[in-house]
């Protein structure tokens, strides 16, 4: 009798009968979770446990021990900041470590171009390609030895994601007590009249430069515009002082905070700075 | 049977009888009622794959860091006071004032603060590094796709949780932290304006903000977890944990391809005879 020839297995049948094997395999020369893998299990627990309340004792006992101070910076950072205050904003923003990598790919897509690739669109992707991340690699193959592809990729995203982590850790920021010994020389560079000297003050120490470059000084943490010729661009003082209070509403999707808080007489300062900037000669 | 004889039980072995029914009762009352017994006995008794690994342990770690975080989030949450008021008394806001109670006043509140504060970032890098060994197995392949997608779901709303909590001490770090965070937010289309305004609750970043994100932090994300986690294990058990691919006694690999013994005829294979002589026969030394 000839015989027939076999018509190939498909791949989901393949894939069946594989878990079919596994099950009967497990079921035959597996060993019970019990006390097997729950004794590995446990161990593991209570070295995150340990690690975690160790971690808590050498914060609480480097920041606190010295002296008693909640604000003191310890191996691991202060207990806890100086209270939140919405109307001084000379502080620099940052996230905690984890979304470092975030924090930085705003330096790389900068406003107001690119912004959204790096607030949604970059992030979005990368979640889009990891959920469907078992539909993209359908392939049998479960050795890494026998998937290249997916541990180049795998490794190229851990180097780019411990990059931009550390990145975004080291960025440089504008501290306000720097940030004033500039002031002196952008007076100078950028001729400006003495209508503008209150308002260059509040520049320097009101927080725009943890954003904002100007003249060389400041941070670009977040990708916010250099402002050293923003004058040149003749928006008017109404405008400045408009954007001030509330960017979105005259910028729309800007991600700008509103600084409606510092008050009319000094968003009118700044204003005027703004204004008179109207680049280096 | 009734011809059977029995002699009467002593009294000691009427009292262990009944011990013993003291404790069995309510499990068999129990297990009758809802086969829960019965489901414990099977997680605990379900074999494993025999070579399974210690880098399997990460999943179990990370559960771990999560009750930590929910033990320690219950404590704290008895304490803290969600309020961005001030203190007529010190000029400082009320949420701020409870974190620096808890952790310098209350006895042991530091530790029970500082384990929440840093199991936070223990937990983040322990779904990592169990993310990092599933894609090592291969252990996201048929039929474990569903449970890849609800773990990625669950490390989303991890992240989650540390955004929102990282604004609950009210300072300036969490402060400007989650101004800038909002306001990028609110850079996505369509839907980004609405999440910002509904995330801020009003144009600026107040109290109506902490007691938003306090909300978030403490009931919306983490029930999201529980019911993420629940379905995560439910899934880990019906499906049953990966052998280390390259185990060589992986459960469920294939059996060895016969081709490489078919080049060497006569050494691990019966030759096949041209006569009648069945293969069984054949010595498995080969005589060409």
């Amino acid at each position: 009798m000839a015989a027939i020839p076999k018509e190939k297995p498909s791949r989901i049948d393949e894939l069946r009968a594989e878990f079919a094997r596994y099950k009967a395999d497990v079921k035959e020369r597996g060993k019970p979770f019990y006390p097997y893998a729950m004794f590995h299990d446990t161990i593991m627990s209570l070295v995150v446990v340990c690690t975690i309340i160790g971690l808590a004792v050498i914060w609480k006992w480097s920041a606190w021990g010295p002296d008693h101070d909640p604000l003191h910076k310890g191996l691991l950072g202060a207990e806890v900041a100086a209270p939140a205050d919405p109307g001084t904003t000379s502080f620099v923003p940052r996230p905690d470590w984890y979304f470092y990598f975030l924090f930085y790919l705003l330096r790389i897509f900068k406003w107001p171009e690119s912004v959204f690739l790096g607030t949604v669109g970059v992030p979005t992707i990368a979640l889009m390609l990891l959920i469907g991340l078992p539909f993209l690699d359908r392939r049998r193959a479960r050795r890494p030895s026998a998937r290249p592809v997916a541990m180049v990729a795998a490794v190229l995203t851990i180097v780019s994601m411990a990059v931009l982590t550390w990145k975004g850790a080291t960025a440089k920021e504008a501290l306000a007590s720097e940030v004033k010994q500039n002031i002196p020389r952008w007076i100078k560079d950028e001729q400006l009249p003495p209508a503008a000297r209150p308002g260059v003050q509040l520049f320097a120490t009101a927080g725009c430069t943890a954003c904002h470059t100007y003249d060389g000084a400041g941070g670009a943490n977040l990708g916010a515009p250099d402002l050293t010729d923003i004058g040149t661009r003749n928006l008017g003082i109404d405008f400045q002082i408009k954007h001030l209070q509330c960017p979105s509403c005259v910028n729309p999707g800007s991600p700008m905070p509103p600084f409606a808080s510092l008050g009319d007489e000094r968003l009118k300062q700044l204003a005027i700075f703004l204004e008179a900037s109207k680049g280096t000669h | 049977m009734a011809t059977t004889y029995r002699r009467k039980p002593t009294k000691a072995e009427i009292r262990r009888q009944r011990m013993e029914e003291l404790v069995t009762y309510p499990l068999d009352w129990l297990e009758e009622r809802s086969g829960l017994i019965g489901g414990v006995r099977y997680f605990l008794f379900r074999n494993v794959p025999a070579d399974i690994n210690w880098m399997q342990t990460l999943g179990s770690a990370a559960l771990t860091a999560f009750l930590v975080q929910a033990i320690t989030g219950v404590i704290l949450a008895m304490y803290y006071v969600p309020s961005a008021a001030t203190d007529p008394h010190t000029g400082n806001p009320v949420a701020w004032e409870s974190i620096v109670h808890i952790t310098d006043d209350l006895t042991l509140g530091w530790l029970v603060r500082g384990m929440h504060r840093w199991g936070a970032s223990v937990f983040i890098i322990l779904m990592f590094l169990h993310m990092g060994r599933v894609f090592l197995f291969g252990a996201y392949k048929y039929p474990r796709e569903l449970n890849w997608i609800v773990g990625v779901l669950i490390l989303v709303m991890g992240m989650m949780e540390g955004f929102t909590g990282y604004l609950l001490p009210w300072d300036q770090t969490a402060y400007w932290a989650t101004v800038v965070g909002i306001n990028l937010n609110g850079t996505a289309p369509f839907l980004g304006p609405w999440l910002a305004q509904f995330l801020r609750g009003g144009q600026e970043i107040g109290g109506e903000t902490l007691t938003r994100f306090y909300s978030l932090h403490m009931l919306v994300i983490p029930g999201a977890i529980i019911g993420l986690i629940t379905l995560h294990l439910y899934l880990v058990i019906r499906l049953g944990v990966t052998s280390p691919p390259w185990s060589k006694e992986a459960a469920g690999m294939e059996p060895e391809e016969e081709e490489p013994a078919r080049l060497r005829p006569g050494l691990t294979r019966p030759v096949p005879r041209p006569s009648g002589a069945s293969a069984m026969q054949a010595e498995p030394g080969g005589q060409e």
